[in-house]
């Protein structure tokens, strides 16, 4: 890989400067920008929702609000952050601005596309804010029939048109990734030479174009049913409303890997380069991805197994479920041995990767007490779920977006950020976090019900829930603190070099910070492997002595 | 510049940007629409497994009902979309050797069999029975005492459900094709090759499929 | 740019010969023909073979049959047998997948078997709609519906 920087050529930032360059760009980088913007725009609206849901809860007689606008609140931040956050922030952000340059590619397959997804990505949100403020949505982000079909009013159908609209936006990302991966790789990029981070969103773009129509079309003939009163799932004419849950949770466990599987891919990048060291087991890795992706597809009965679904069907995903910890649990492991024998760079970003590593494995482990059947009668629908899959979602990926965030920070836009402020805040965030969701555990242990507005009957569980809210609140300045120092550094920060981390891969070695519109000048070829870190060398050099003799 | 009919008068075999050269390019394009043909198969695969379902546990009423569509009338519509797809290959073909006459000759016909198609539908299958009061919602009204009257909404419910989608990518189709036809034909400078033609054949050929399927499951296999 | 690009190249300007197509398109009619004949005769063919056997027949042939159009279409005039690897690969993609969805009669298939304390028949009748419990009350169980002739 050959490093050629002119510094005097217009980076892509500067390529236009109205806001027609904006929205009519289709350089992938200029979108994930874009993309940027937007879900930072939808993470806030989910976190009101979520501080409204956490102060009802600091009083077990629910003084704030009535029960109608609690349900409300809780199904816009459950929809909002899955829908217009975790399902979109990785690969539409930095999923679109790092692939092409990763594989030495000049663009995505289909810049068009990729632009008219950000618009989709757009009109379904607005659908959904409308939704929201002009009577709400009360039905949970499940949208379980036949409370939706039926008994539901509000905005349900406005809601659901949002998210098939927004479900469209997912499918062509996908269908991008797909086609850029495997033909837009320069010579020499080999698919044992790609970086796991494409290997990752490659798996995550699968189970995108396999899963999201699926929900897509269910969420629509649910709309059907309301509106022109084709009830496929509807009891009075015979129908069967678990189906609806059959069909929903095909795509929505699929779906839990879409939002974690770009996490992983940030993981894998950050832990390489902070600790300065190959990725332990890289095919391992690279093969667990599109395990997940297959094996995330026969596992949704965990999710119904109290919702009528025949006992037998559930002890085979009870099995099942089992089966698909294994390849996460084959990352969390590789990860951990990627430090071994590294030299280990406690940066901003390595903390917000270490957090990951440590809340993933909590949740996923939680994950099997939830996928035995019996102990999932006694927990299924209290806060112990809720606590499982917000650590994650939070603990995973809200965390390796943040390790993202500040790891390429300096590649997006040029500038460094004031690193011992991200360090401490990045402390802030694990803490705040486990505050919050820690004492979930116990008290949906105890029996809280999740979504239930009030707890009278068990006042007792009143410390839990203000230990949470407090946590909350923790949690909720630690990711303020960011979007001020990140937009400080962009007037005031300085400079970055190409390579600020001394990492290895294409978008560091082989290319500006910020990229120029092409990324590349020419056509990068790729000799060496992939994460070639020399940890003993670099250690060497630190120290002073003298390079180690080969033989 | 006058517009021949007989000569391909765009720009020829253009290679876009983010592109090394043209066999890249048309491969990038097919594998890109095949990913999208996938997410559309998934589509009508709730469709269809919402259908076997209901079929299963209603054998009996499902056999019966399936007596109100004309196995005629839906075949006529298989053997109309066997010919559009068909005209559709042609095209392709004829794009790929340059020849603008037979190019739109062949989109022409496929698009007249897609208008075909949801006429037909239309006026021998969708109006007669709306007439019936036999479409969901509280209109619905049923007379056969063999069957129960909400297995019988059941059973229309998926019948509009299923081909009203058809109905709506065949529609998608005929505008698409219309596009397409108007840009060859004014030598829009954006036709640069076949890849247009052969993209949107491949969703038609695809709605097709979907027929294919369709056409024993609702109106043969219960006779 | 890619590694494929050289051997891609023969792929991708196949020109399917126009009489491959006709070849085709005879094949789909005939084709349509044979499951449209065969559904107009299979219930003189199988008056001796049980219901449920004749029902499993003649699903068999007609999605066998749809299935073979299927890939005549697919593979001629959609050209997949002339694409590489992975287009053949994504091709057969969603079709594989939708089967996936199979599982869930696992679910349907033996809902039943589980036996519940303290139901009755009627609590039976009473409970949640199960997707074969016809929820109209009174009425009769399905088995014993008279059901049309459809043999004439
Ligand atoms: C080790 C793998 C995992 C296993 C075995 C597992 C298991 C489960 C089970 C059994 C439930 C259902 C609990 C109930 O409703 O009673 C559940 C819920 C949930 N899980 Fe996981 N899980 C795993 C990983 C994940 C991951 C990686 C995510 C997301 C990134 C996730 C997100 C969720 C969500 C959102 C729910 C709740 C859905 C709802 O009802 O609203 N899970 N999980
Ligand atoms: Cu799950």
């Amino acid at each position: 890989m050959t490093t050629q920087v002119a510094t005097e050529e217009k980076n892509y930032l500067q390529e236009g400067h109205t806001l027609a360059s904006w929205l009519l760009t289709k350089d992938h980088k200029r979108i994930a920008v874009l993309y940027l913007i937007s879900v930072s725009f939808f993470f806030l609206v989910g976190s009101i929702a979520a501080m409204m849901v956490r102060l009802e809860l600091t009083s077990p007689r629910g003084v704030l609000m009535s029960n109608e606008t609690y349900n409300k609140a809780f199904t816009a931040h459950g929809a909002v952050m899955i829908f217009f956050f975790l399902l979109v922030a990785i690969p539409a952000v930095f999923g679109n601005f790092l692939i092409p340059i990763m594989i030495g590619a000049r663009d995505l397959a289909f810049p068009r596309l990729n632009l008219l997804s950000w618009y989709f990505y757009m009109a379904g949100g607005t659908m959904f804010l409308i939704a929201m403020m002009s009577g709400g949505v009360d039905a949970g982000w499940t949208f379980y029939t036949p409370l939706s079909s039926i008994y539901s009013n509000g905005q349900i159908t406005l809601a659901l048109v949002a998210a098939f609209v927004s479900g469209f936006s997912s499918i062509f990302t996908g269908v991008n990734f797909i086609a850029t991966i495997h033909k837009m790789r320069a010579p020499g990029m080999t698919w044992w030479r790609l970086p796991l981070y494409v290997w990752s969103h490659y798996a995550a773009s699968l189970i995108i174009i396999l899963g999201t129509p699926v929900v897509a079309i269910t969420l629509l003939l649910v709309v059907f049913e309301r509106v022109a009163k084709i009830g496929i799932f509807s009891p009075e004419l015979g129908g069967d409303p678990v189906l609806f849950q059959h069909m929903f949770w095909f795509y929505s466990h699929p779906a839990v890997y879409i939002m974690v599987l770009p996490g992983m891919a940030v993981i894998s990048e950050v832990m390489a380069c902070f600790s300065r060291n190959k990725v332990f087991g890289y095919k391992f890795v690279a093969l667990s991805s599109l395990g997940i992706a297959a094996l995330g597809f026969i596992v949704w009965g965990h999710h119904m197994f109290v919702s009528s679904q025949s006992m037998y069907q559930g002890i085979v995903f009870s099995f099942t479920s089992f089966l698909v910890a294994v390849p996460s649990a084959i990352k969390v492991f590789n990860w951990s041995l990627t430090m071994y024998k590294g030299s280990v760079w406690l940066a901003s970003p390595m903390i917000y990767a270490l957090g990951f590593i440590g809340l993933f494995t909590v949740g996923g482990l939680t994950g099997l007490y939830l996928a035995s059947t019996g102990t999932d009668v006694h927990v299924t629908a209290t806060y112990f779920v809720v606590a499982h899959f917000h650590y994650v979602m939070v603990g995973g990926t809200l965390l390796a977006f943040l390790a993202a965030l500040h790891f390429w920070w300096p590649k997006m836009f040029g500038v460094l950020y004031p690193e011992a402020i991200a360090k401490w805040n990045a402390l802030l965030v694990f803490i705040g976090f486990n505050l919050t969701f820690l004492p979930q555990f116990v008290v949906g242990y105890l029996g809280m019900p999740r979504r239930y507005h009030y707890y009278y009957f068990a006042p007792e569980f009143q410390v839990y829930h203000v230990m949470s809210t407090l946590g909350a609140s923790a949690l909720a300045i630690s990711l303020i603190t960011p979007a001020f120092y990140l937009t400080y550094s962009l007037f005031k920060g300085p400079k970055a070099p190409p390579n600020p981390w001394a990492a290895k891969g294409l978008e560091w070695e082989a290319c500006a910070s910020p990229p120029i519109k092409h990324n590349f000048h020419g056509v990068p070829v790729v000799v060496g492997d992939v994460y070639d870190y020399d940890a003993e060398a670099e250690e060497r050099a630190l120290r002073g002595l003298p390079p180690k003799e080969t033989h | 510049m006058a517009i021949s009919l007989n000569k391909m008068n765009q720009p020829q075999d253009v290679v876009y940007e983010q592109f090394e050269d043209l066999a890249q390019q048309q491969e990038t394009y097919v594998i890109g629409m095949w990913a999208f043909l996938v997410t559309e198969v998934m589509f009508f695969g709730v469709m269809f497994m919402s259908y076997v379902v209901y079929r299963w546990k209603y054998q009996p009423y499902f056999y019966a009902l399936h007596q109100e569509l004309d196995w005629r009338i839906g075949g006529i519509n298989t053997f109309i979309l066997l010919l559009s797809s068909f005209s559709v290959a042609l095209a392709v073909h004829f794009h790929q050797k340059k020849k603008k006459m037979q190019t739109l000759a062949c989109l022409g016909f496929t698009n007249l069999c897609a208008l075909a198609f949801l006429v037909i539908k239309m006026l021998f299958e969708y109006i007669p029975k709306w007439n019936h009061g036999h479409y969901p919602g509280p209109g619905f009204t049923w007379d056969n005492p063999n069957i129960p009257g909400n297995i019988a909404q059941l059973w229309y419910s998926l019948y509009f459900g299923t081909t009203g989608l058809h109905g709506l990518h065949v529609l998608i189709g005929i505008i698409l094709f219309s596009v397409l036809m108007f840009m060859i034909a004014v030598d829009h400078p954006a036709i640069t090759d076949y890849l247009p033609t052969e993209m949107l054949g491949l969703y038609w050929h695809f709605v097709d499929i979907v027929w294919i399927f369709l056409y024993p499951l609702y109106y043969l296999m219960p006779k | 740019m890619s590694e494929h690009a050289s051997h891609a190249h023969d792929h991708s300007h196949h020109i399917t010969p126009f009489f491959t197509l006709v070849k085709t398109l005879m094949l789909l009619a005939v084709l349509m023909v044979v499951t449209i004949a065969w559904a107009q005769i299979a219930p003189e063919a199988l008056k001796g073979v049980p219901p449920a056997m004749a029902s499993l027949i003649n699903n068999l042939i007609a999605m066998g049959i749809a299935f073979v159009k299927a890939v005549a279409v697919i593979m001629i005039f959609m050209g997949v047998k002339y694409q590489s690897h992975v287009v053949k690969t994504y091709a057969a993609l969603g079709f594989v997948w939708f089967l996936m969805m199979f599982i869930m009669f696992a679910d349907y298939g033996t809902r039943h078997w589980e036996s519940v304390r303290g139901w009755t028949p009627e609590t039976k009748q009473m409970a949640l709609p199960r997707a074969d419990e016809p929820f109209e009350p009174g009425m009769p169980p399905r088995k014993d519906i008279h059901i049309p002739d459809q043999h004439h």
